[in-house]
Order: C-alpha cells, then sequence, then structure tokens
C-alpha cells in the first residue's frame, strides 16, 4: 500500500544570495527565474514530482511573495490531492518560540510540530536554490539500505573550488554508489577531500529532531551544514554520503548564473529541460495566456530559447528569452539572459547581459562590449529599469532596480555600479 | 447579482464541418488545431469569457471525445467555480426528447431542462466554429436598449458570398425586417453571423410553438421577423468560417500580418494548455545554431535546426538540419526530418516527414480527385500520424489519410491530386 505518502520533504527556499546582487533584491534565490519560463525552485519541485514524493514543505522567509504566487495551489507539479500537497511554512509567531528563522536548521526546528503531525518515515531536506536533475528516490532507498541516520548527497568537486563548500570525506563502502562520512568541514581553508555537500539530506526523524533539539538548547547558529552535520558525527550517529555525478548548477554569483544559463543552449545541452522532465507553474505571470513566439521576416535566431509571448524582429544569438520580450528590427541581443517582458528597440545592441524584468532599452542603446563572450564579465540590471535611447553601458556592470533616468546620462564605464 | 440579470450561453459544437476533410475525421469542427496553440473553439469560449458571462452549455454531437477532453472542467476560461460551469450537452434518450439533434433549434429545444435549470434573463446562442473577437456584453446591452425578441449578430459581407449565410434587411432603427436564408440574389451584403440574443420567455415560447421547426435560421428566425421584435447588432471586425481546408490556412496564414486584423493574444483568446496533460511540460522552443526563421509562429516545445518561412507551429514541432517549411501549418508533435521540403502543407499531428523526402511539390492546378472540392488551392493535407517514407516526394492537393505507415505507400512518389 502506498497510499499515505512516507517521506516528508522540506524545501529551504528562504534564501537570499548576496552574490546574486540585484537579482535577490525583491525576490528569494529559489524564486529566481531560469530556463527562458522556469523559476530556480521548479528543478527540486520537479525532481521532487518526478520521484513519486508528494508531501512537501517550503520553509520560507526572505520577500516570500513573488515564491508564494509561483507556488500557486501546487497543481502544476500535481501535488494537489488527497495525500499530495505543498504546505508554505513562513515563521510564526506562538506562546513556545516566536523568532524569524535564525538559519536553515533553525527554519525546520521551528516547524518540528509539522514534522510529528505527518510521521514521515524519512525526512528530506534539500536547497531550492539549485539547477540539477536527481531522482531522490535512489538516495532514500540508500539511506534505508544503510539504516542511515543522515544521508547527504555530495559531488566531487576540484580541491582548489572546494573552500566554498561544505566538504565530506567518504570512504568505500559502497565504491561508487557511496559511503560511510568520516569528517565534514564547513567551507574549509585548505579542503583535504573533495566531496561537496548538495544541501540534500535524507534524516531518520528521530535522529533529526533530536539533533536539532541538543543544537537549538546548546549553540549560537542554527544551519546544517555548520552545525547540524558535526554534531551528529560527534553523536556518533550514522552519516552516510550518497555519490552523485550528474549536472549540478550552483548558480550563487551573476557569472555562475549567466554560465548555468548558457550550459541550457548549443547541440547537447548540459541542462535538458525536456529530458529532466521541469514543469513550471503557467498561471504565474500568466504566462499561459501568451500566444506562441512571433519570429518577424527580418529576424535571425540562432542557438537560443526562446519562449511563447515573445516578438522576435531582430537578431537574437545564444540567449535565453522568457515570454512577453520584443526584440525590435535591428535590435542585436548576444550571450544574454532576457527575464520576462524586457522590450529592445531597434539599433539596440545587448552583448551578456542578464536584465530582471519589466525593463526596456532605448534605440541604439549599447550594453556590454561588443566581442567573445569569454572576454567580458556580464552585465546585470534589476528590474523595471527604462535605458534612454542611445545609453553607453560596459560590461561588468551592476544596475539597481528602478533607476530613474537621469542615472544614464553618461556613459558608463566597465565595472560601474550604479545604484 | 440577481439570477434573473444573467445570460445563459448556448454554444453550438456539433458541426461536423466535413469540407476540413481528414482534419475533422476524429473530431468535431471546434477542436481542430488552429493558430499554433489554440482550437478553434477557443475564440467563441474567450469571447465569452471576456464578456463576462459565466454559464456555458456546448451542444456536442459528432465526434465530441476531443472537445471535451479539450474543455475538461472550463477552468481555462474561468468558468469553473460556485457560479461558473460549462456544461457538455450531448443529446440523449429520455421519455419525450429522444432523438439525434436534427438541427440548430433541435438541438437547443431538446435542451429546454437545462434552459430552466439555469434561471436567466436572456439566452446567447452561438456556435463553436469560428474565429473572431466580440464583445457579447456590449450585444446584450444593446437587446435590452431595443427591448428586443432577438438580436442578431451581423456583419457586411461581400454581395457574391451572401449565398452562404442568412441575409438581413433592417430599417433605419437597426429592426430587421426582411429575411432570406442563403438568397440566391443578392438584395443586401448585411449576414447573419449565427449569433443570436433571445430573451428567455420568448424562446421558451418560440420553441413550444411546432416541433417540426428543427433550424434558426431556416425556420425560426424568418417567423419571429415576420412578426416579432427582431433586430440587428452590427459587428465589424476580423471574422472567418474557417470550414474549408483553403479558409483554414488562410486564417493561419492571416495570424502572421500584422495588419490582417487577427490577433489572439491582444483579443484575450485563451487557449487551455493544460488538455492533452502534456502542454504544461513544454520547455521554451529551441533553436539551432543554422535555424533560418521568418515571419512564422513557433511555440514552445518545438526544435528548430533547419528553415521556417511563412508558418505556423503547434508545441512540440521538430525541424530537422537542412529541412525547409514553407507556407505551412504544422500542428502537435510532427517531425520533419534531415533536408526535408515541405511547402503549402497542413499537417495533423503527430505526422512524421521522412529525411529528405518532399512534401508540396507540382502543379497546383491539379485538384484532388476524391475531393475536388475540399482540395483545389495546392494545399497538400497530411493525417493525424502519418509517416510519409525516406525520400518521397508527393504531389500538390494530395490527402495522405491518418495513421498511414511508410509500407502503405504505393510508391515514393505520389502525383498531384493522389490520395494514399
Amino acid at each position: 500500500m502506498k497510499l499515505k505518502p512516507k517521506t516528508l520533504a522540506m524545501v529551504l527556499a528562504g534564501g537570499r544570495v548576496d552574490e546574486l546582487n540585484v537579482l535577490t533584491y525583491y525576490r528569494p534565490k529559489s524564486a529566481v527565474p531560469f530556463g527562458g519560463f522556469a523559476r530556480v525552485i521548479d528543478f527540486p519541485l520537479s525532481n521532487l514530482m518526478n520521484s513519486g514524493l508528494e508531501q512537501i514543505a517550503i520553509l520560507s522567509q526572505f520577500r516570500s511573495f513573488s515564491l508564494i504566487n509561483h507556488i500557486g495551489s501546487g497543481a502544476a507539479w500535481d501535488m494537489i490531492g488527497r495525500y499530495r500537497g505543498i504546505s508554505i511554512l513562513p515563521p510564526s509567531t506562538g506562546h513556545a518560540s516566536s523568532s524569524w528563522y535564525r538559519g536553515s536548521a533553525d527554519s525546520v526546528y521551528q516547524n518540528i510540530d509539522f514534522i510529528r503531525y505527518h510521521k514521515p518515515e524519512v525526512v528530506l531536506i534539500l536547497s531550492g536554490d539549485h539547477i540539477y536533475n536527481m531522482n531522490y528516490q535512489a538516495l532514500i532507498d540508500y539511506h534505508k539500505e544503510k539504516n542511515a541516520d543522515l544521508t547527504m548527497a555530495c559531488l566531487s568537486v576540484p580541491k582548489e573550488n572546494a573552500q566554498r563548500f561544505g566538504v565530506a570525506n567518504i570512504d568505500d563502502e559502497d565504491g561508487a554508489l557511496g559511503g560511510r562520512v568520516l569528517q565534514y568541514k564547513e567551507k574549509p581553508q585548505q579542503p583535504k577531500f573533495n566531496w561537496a555537500s548538495m544541501t540534500i539530506f535524507c534524516f531518520k526523524p528521530e535522529a533529526l529532531l533530536k539533533t536539532l533539539t541538543d543544537n537549538a538548547q546548546a549553540d549560537t547558529t542554527f544551519e546544517f551544514g555548520k552545525d547540524i552535520i558535526p554534531r551528529m558525527l560527534a553523536d556518533q550517529r550514522r552519516v552516510y554520503g550518497y555519490k552523485f555525478n550528474g549536472y549540478w548548477g550552483y548558480t550563487r554569483t551573476i557569472e555562475e548564473y549567466w554560465q548555468t544559463s548558457m550550459d541550457l543552449l548549443g547541440p547537447k545541452p548540459k541542462i535538458d529541460l525536456e529530458a529532466w522532465g521541469i514543469r513550471t507553474n503557467l498561471e504565474h505571470r500568466d504566462i499561459r495566456d501568451y500566444q506562441p513566439l512571433k519570429v518577424g521576416s527580418r529576424a535571425t535566431v540562432h542557438d537560443s530559447l526562446i519562449y511563447n509571448g515573445c516578438v522576435i524582429e531582430g537578431t537574437v544569438e545564444r540567449s535565453v528569452i522568457f515570454p512577453g520580450v520584443h526584440v525590435k528590427p535591428g535590435a542585436v541581443v548576444r550571450d544574454s539572459v532576457l527575464f520576462f517582458n524586457n522590450k529592445i528597440e531597434s539599433g539596440a545592441h545587448l552583448n551578456k547581459v542578464v536584465s530582471d524584468v519589466n525593463s526596456s532599452f532605448g534605440q541604439d542603446a549599447m550594453i556590454g562590449e561588443e566581442g567573445a563572450a569569454s572576454e567580458h564579465e556580464v552585465t546585470v540590471l534589476g528590474w523595471d529599469n527604462h535605458i534612454p535611447a542611445g545609453t553607453i553601458i560596459g560590461s561588468d556592470c551592476t544596475i539597481y532596480p528602478h533607476l530613474r533616468p537621469e542615472k544614464f546620462g553618461r556613459a558608463i564605464k566597465n565595472g560601474e555600479i550604479i545604484r | 447579482m440577481n439570477p434573473i440579470n444573467k445570460t445563459l450561453v448556448l454554444l453550438l459544437a456539433g458541426g461536423v464541418g466535413s469540407r476540413l476533410n481528414i482534419l475533422v475525421q476524429s473530431r468535431a469542427k471546434p477542436a481542430v488545431p488552429f493558430g499554433g496553440l489554440y482550437r478553434i473553439i477557443d475564440f467563441s469560449l474567450s469571447n465569452v469569457m471576456n464578456s463576462g458571462l459565466t454559464q456555458v452549455g456546448v451542444l456536442t454531437q459528432y465526434k465530441p471525445l476531443s472537445l471535451m477532453n479539450h474543455l475538461g472542467n472550463g477552468a481555462a476560461w474561468d468558468l469553473a467555480g460556485r457560479s461558473r460551469g460549462v456544461k457538455i450537452l450531448p443529446p440523449r434518450t429520455g421519455s419525450h426528447d429522444s432523438d439525434w439533434y436534427k438541427g440548430t433549434a433541435d438541438a437547443v429545444r431538446q435542451n429546454i431542462d437545462f434552459i430552466k435549470a439555469h434561471p436567466s434573463q436572456e439566452i446567447l446562442i452561438l456556435s463553436g466554429d469560428h474565429i473572431y473577437h466580440m464583445d457579447f456584453d456590449q450585444m446584450i446591452q444593446t437587446h435590452r436598449q431595443k427591448k428586443a425578441d432577438i438580436t442578431i449578430g451581423m456583419m457586411v459581407v461581400p454581395k457574391e458570398d451572401i449565398h452562404q449565410f442568412g441575409a438581413g434587411i433592417t430599417d433605419e432603427d437597426g429592426r430587421i425586417v426582411e429575411w432570406e436564408e442563403k438568397p440566391k440574389v443578392a438584395r443586401t451584403d448585411l449576414a447573419s453571423m449565427g449569433i443570436y440574443v433571445f430573451d428567455t420567455k420568448y424562446l421558451l415560447a418560440l420553441l413550444a410553438e411546432n416541433r417540426e421547426e428543427v433550424d434558426f435560421g431556416m425556420h425560426l428566425i424568418p417567423k419571429a421577423i415576420s412578426r416579432d421584435n427582431v433586430y440587428a447588432y452590427r459587428f465589424n471586425g476580423y471574422w472567418r468560417d474557417v470550414g474549408t481546408v483553403q479558409a483554414y490556412w488562410q486564417a493561419n496564414m492571416d495570424i502572421l500580418q500584422a495588419d490582417s486584423g487577427i490577433s489572439p493574444e491582444a483579443w484575450g483568446i485563451r487557449p487551455n494548455v493544460e488538455a492533452g496533460g502534456r502542454m504544461a511540460d513544454r520547455c521554451p522552443a529551441r533553436f539551432g545554431a543554422k535555424a533560418k526563421v521568418e515571419n512564422s509562429m513557433i511555440s514552445a516545445g518545438c526544435i528548430i535546426q533547419g528553415e521556417v518561412i511563412n508558418s505556423v507551429l503547434s508545441p512540440g514541432v521538430m525541424v530537422a538540419e537542412g529541412a525547409v517549411v514553407r507556407d505551412s501549418v504544422l500542428t502537435d508533435d510532427c517531425q520533419v526530418g534531415e533536408g526535408a521540403l515541405v511547402d503549402l502543407v497542413i499537417m495533423d499531428k503527430q505526422v512524421q516527414v521522412g529525411r529528405h523526402a518532399v512534401v508540396g511539390s507540382g502543379d497546383k492546378s491539379k485538384v484532388n480527385e476524391l475531393h475536388p472540392s475540399h482540395l483545389y488551392t495546392g494545399i497538400t493535407l497530411l493525417g493525424k500520424a502519418a509517416q510519409v517514407p525516406d525520400g518521397a516526394v508527393i504531389g500538390r492537393n494530395c490527402i495522405v489519410s491518418p495513421q498511414r505507415l511508410p509500407h502503405d505507400f504505393p510508391s515514393l512518389h505520389i502525383l498531384s491530386g493522389a490520395t494514399v
């Protein structure tokens, strides 16, 4: 009998990421648009759906309006039914404890009642911030087979990059599948091992609740990587690493976000939205109501992803274009990611630009230096900017959201930040 | 809101539309795909939604499965909710009315129980067959102002086309004083669009008069005009009955022209993207490094590696490298193989064109031998899930029936006007 779900999945979707800059001023990282029609959180949510996991909680705190809108009823991921559902768990006041979430582990700790209520056999806790395709069922199977207290998904990274992650030393108990975690260090200065935690954790509920409670009583920080994993290892708990070897988009900087977007393109894209079975909520921003993409008679479209509701009359190359974007005749968009409803007037040139929603680029505006994408850094624009005709903005610039047009009265040099 | 101020909508979706040939072999005309993402009935249903009307009965008869699947619970047109609904009304057996619908008026007559179950002041009757954008609320307001028994949506058509329509002659107040159903000689250019607002009590009384009167245009409307208050409501704008292969193709091409007057998005036309269950998963359209696209509509989920010119592509269409698609309408999940050429073709869903095949070549004046009145302008039709073999050459005005596999083709050369 598989009617009632045995796994409770909790998605950590509350965080903003400083390095993503203007893209996360008004939304959490998990709600950042990605892939020409979707949001980052659609990747873990689609993975959950495709893994047959149907009882989901989303822990959100930062600017969660966009996220709540996006989740809607959960029907987009088939999460609506008698035993299927998505609950959004924001911070709340209560008679025992009431505070903002003080960290990833605290957000789960504050919802201990919710976990107890569901009586799951397994609690799967994962970040809503990453781009990847994983069958969580395989991870859960391994977790159960090892009778582990915690099984964490890990990815092998080059040692020189490992200081950005929590890294584990995993033994060879099950070869390429996984093994016991012998040591773990959160963001080490000089990494000695290189299995990076992907922030995907399978917990035995009893072990999770006990460790969270101990941590809440004894510590002053409340993070899974920094506090919970080391505490479980110190308690001699059975902690296992599950070795993942697929694609993982860790989009924590604008440059990484851009590169991950470019991985959607090419003859054999590293991110295959179709094969991965990615679903989004078509009700959000009403993208279901757009007509098909319209390509004009003098348009050029190469090596790009473009969704319904766009009108392309100019040139688009190596770019990802979200619904409602209009590229007018003679405009050129290269190596760029344009979020919903950008308007590019004729003669404007965009080179390696990431532009948030509802911005416009006046005639003959030049954004980003011409030339190969590898030679320049990304210029990023916050939402709702209206760049006057003829404006020149260099590469590696940051334009804050919703600026007055006077801010663009002069040429903006490479690397400038306009706020 | 007082329920008695409401207008109930009856949408006639039973038409066969046989001149659309194999496009209506397994579905009713209103369910035929159109404009990349839509079905023909989406235009009527969206007009209903955008006019603020909330109760709809859809009268079906011919092959309604595809249509029922498409309508779902009506949520796509905001017709699901406490006081909202869209109901399919197929013919039923019963103690009194037990027969197939014999005509438009007969279909309504057989659903009097539905009309009585949804108290209304007026009943709006329209067809699910047409491509247009119209504010029914304005029409209903005019109907009320004139205190009319019936108000008929009418538009000006060229006099040489009037023989296809019901034609009305009006006085200066807009009242219709004379009516001719499909007149041979044109005395007016004002044609009925088959859109009627009836006062509900009046309609019920009219239907009760004579059960032999089964058609609105032929029987009830002429009778009403001769003795009651029947007004014309004039419509100006794009309106097409896409009942022929040529008209269907032309209306699709019209969407590509900026000044043609048809614009599904600006009109607020909504498709049901969830119908069929798969649409929601469609990714953005993907264009390869050698893609060339001109003046075309491309839906989500398409993969374009070759050339697409003056064409309308539904979700999931693949055009391989070196292939060329020109002046064509390709519906969901069609695949055009490497190096193939597709010229002036309408493809039903899931058609596969083999590598280096040519579909649509040769003499456009050679009409289809089986259906000369359906295919005579050069358009070739490929039926649902047909597979054109690698290297085949198919002429103009040809028909490939649904599900034909490569071994069903008598030869690799199908001459213009032939049917496989």
